[in-house]
């Protein structure tokens, strides 16, 4: 996942290298998306996480479309 | 999918995450069989378990850990500093990541895809201040794990 300062900064990338045009998320939604999914990861207990919990942390910062689906 | 992990398959993760974190690389198969006294083979066996897991991702066709997610273990665009530490993020969404899994401040650099521009954001007491940058994900979740280093 890469940085951009616009939309159209990421049309031109993705048009010069052939590479998939997805979804766009602003880099504070990324932060809370950061804080629900990597928040525990060096705990103890840490055991990894299914698709639906991964759903439902996507769903946490407001990630519902088809493209957060499993 | 290979096998499934056992408790101490988990210990072992647990300590190459450990280890990355204090020492800003991840440990060798050879240091995880000294500090858990497993022969070489058995800690060998243990990594490419982890990597077939999903939880950790190898060097392709070798024994050394690439990505303990959001660590990189070789240089990125993405360069995180944790007090008197240093680290590499697999990617921009990693770049957070780091001090999310942390729970600490943070100072970030990092490069703008398209222009190659220097850019900084930091955290700090759990706050983001960053320029309204945009991060783009090219594949849906489905797809995260078909080309790990191309998401």
């Amino acid at each position: 996942m890469l940085l951009f300062r616009s939309e159209d900064e990421i049309d031109a990338w993705c048009a010069a290298r052939t590479e998939p045009r997805g979804e766009t998320l602003s880099l504070d939604i990324v932060w809370a998306l950061s804080q629900a999914w990597y928040g525990n990861r060096i705990s103890p207990s840490y055991r990894g996480r299914t698709q639906e919990e991964a759903r439902r942390v996507f769903a946490e910062v407001g990630l519902t479309s088809p493209f957060w689906q499993s | 999918m290979g096998e499934s992990l056992s408790d101490q398959d988990w210990r072992i993760r647990l300590y190459i995450y450990q280890f990355f974190v204090a020492h800003g690389r991840p440990p060798s198969h050879d240091e995880a069989a000294q500090h858990f006294r497993l022969t070489p083979d058995e800690a060998r066996a243990a990594y490419h378990r982890l990597h077939d897991q999903h939880t950790l991702f190898l060097e392709p066709g070798a024994d050394a850990v690439r990505m303990a997610n959001p660590l990189s273990a070789v240089p990125t665009d993405f360069r995180v500093y944790v007090g008197d530490m240093a680290y590499w993020a697999n990617c921009a969404w990693d770049s957070l990541g780091i001090p999310a899994m942390l729970g600490a401040d943070a100072r970030i650099q990092a490069g703008l895809a398209h222009s190659g521009e220097a850019v900084r954001y930091v955290v700090t007491n759990g706050t983001l201040q960053a320029e309204p940058f945009l991060v783009h994900f090219p594949l849906p979740f489905t797809r995260w794990y078909d080309d790990l280093v191309h998401t």
